[in-house]
């Protein structure tokens, strides 16, 4: 079998566009999946029964479902819905960004719950209400405890965004596909989009890692 | 007569189909120190608990500083006014010592925190830990976490402080230095509800001394009187056990 080292360099400049699609997709996915799942996660821990049922059945769901059929629904059922074709950029940052939140709402609650109860009792026993204590004593606690199991959240999304190839979204993913649908050169192209998935993922890994090192010296 | 600051009548606390207080009327007078002993499980955490409101009780009564506990907006002018003290400290890990006394003066309180800093300071050195204001709660033995804890209750300026077991968690070198401050602090005239199994602390310092057992307050009298003649065969057999 021939490999053809000149393909990679040539679909090179392509591919790399791309996987800044990917980093872009999946940096705006999950920082709005963030926003959500810190949200969603504290509506569970309060007192608020239709609220938490609610943050219960968005997180059942989203978790219970594959994301390509997340992915499909907002993009060809919800145009049957409102009436109006939605544009491929917005599905599949929608259904990245609400797929994000739920699992990451999953990440929160656990970084808040593993903090003692004792901590929300001292608090509260100082005279500081519910939400000073989770703003003050346990979020910051817990952000700390959270920082490894988000950049797993992270490193999930880059290569789960290549599901939105499927509505035509050209991240690298969907890049390779179009590359390969002119030169017939898959083996060359998937393993150069495989390396740079690598690449990607092993950087987030290191980040991550310097991250939490930071965070634990200086408390 | 001094005022009686908490006043708790026919307080019961059940968990789920247990009954833990089984309707108890207790009057805790300003500057009085209380102690409460009993077997574990008898529910005097409990009864503290309930006092500020950690444990929401079933029925009954709790009145603090004339302001009756019975729905949230009440709850956090009454913590303002009582310290706690855990078993387990409970300091606050990802703060300083001093971060830990100041918080909660400046965010309830609404203090400068130059006023707080001023404060916990003051503190600092009245449990004698002013040179630790910048470490952390980690860096610290139990008995130096347990006076910080204490401080970071009287930061509050607090008109009365409950003691849940303050010095269960310690190792036996380090009960003394706690015990040390509240004697202090009682005789400062701080109003005081504590639980312990220091029976030595009951009879130095405390003014009165109720036996629970049970769910029930069994026995109450000076220190001097259910220490040295018990009337309750329960309490003659719970002391007889521990001292």
């Amino acid at each position: 079998m021939d490999f053809n080292v000149e393909i990679i360099k040539n679909a090179l400049p392509l591919l790399l566009a791309g996987a800044g699609i990917t980093i872009e997709i999946s940096a705006i996915s999950v920082g709005l999946g963030l926003a959500i799942g810190c949200l969603v996660s504290i509506i569970r821990l309060t007192q608020f029964r239709l609220l938490r049922y609610l943050g219960n059945v968005y997180v059942d769901f989203i978790r219970g479902t594959p994301l390509l059929v997340q992915i499909f629904l907002v993009y060809f059922a919800l145009p049957a819905i409102i009436g109006q074709r939605v544009d491929a950029f917005f599905a599949a940052i929608s259904a990245c960004s609400i797929n994000s939140g739920a699992y990451v709402a999953e990440i929160f609650r656990g970084g808040i719950q593993s903090i003692d109860k004792g901590q929300m009792e001292a608090g509260r026993s100082l005279g500081m209400s519910w939400w000073q204590t989770m703003r003050y004593i346990i979020l910051p606690q817990a952000f700390k405890r959270i920082i490894p199991p988000l950049g797993n959240e992270f490193i999930a999304m880059l290569k789960d965004s290549s599901l939105v190839s499927v509505i035509g979204f050209e991240e690298l993913t969907r890049r390779g596909q179009l590359i390969i649908a002119r030169t017939y050169a898959s083996f060359e192209i998937w393993l150069a989009v495989a390396l740079i998935y690598l690449l990607m993922t092993f950087v987030v890994a290191r980040l991550t890692g310097v991250l939490e090192r930071r965070f634990d010296t200086s408390k | 007569m001094k005022n009686d600051f908490i006043k708790i009548t026919g307080l019961r606390k059940c968990f789920g189909d247990l009954e833990v207080l089984k309707g108890i009327d207790l009057n805790v007078a300003e500057q009085e120190v209380v102690v409460i002993i009993g077997p574990s499980g008898s529910g005097k955490s409990t009864l503290l608990r309930c006092i500020n409101y950690l444990e929401e009780p079933s029925g009954g009564e709790v009145v603090v500083d004339g302001i009756p506990l019975n729905g949230e907006a009440h709850i956090n002018e009454v913590r303002k006014e009582i310290g706690m003290v855990f078993q387990r400290f409970n300091l606050f890990p990802h703060m300083t010592v001093l971060e830990n006394l100041i918080l909660a003066p400046m965010k309830v309180r609404g203090l400068h925190k130059d006023e707080a800093k001023k404060l916990a300071l003051e503190l600092l050195d009245k449990v004698g830990l002013a040179e630790k204001a910048d470490s952390y709660p980690e860096s610290l033995s139990g008995g130096q976490q347990q006076r910080v804890a204490i401080a970071r209750a009287l930061c509050m300026k607090p008109k009365a402080m409950l003691f849940d077991e303050p010095t269960s968690a310690l190792d036996p070198e380090m009960i003394n230095e706690v015990l040390d401050v509240m004697r202090s602090l009682a005789k400062d005239g701080m109003t005081m509800v504590v639980v312990t199994h220091e029976m030595g602390f009951a009879r130095e310092v405390g003014d009165r001394v109720l036996f629970v057992d049970g769910g029930h307050i069994l026995e109450e009298g000076t220190p001097e009187e259910v220490f040295n003649h018990p009337k309750e065969e329960r309490t003659q057999n719970f002391l007889s056990k521990i001292l």
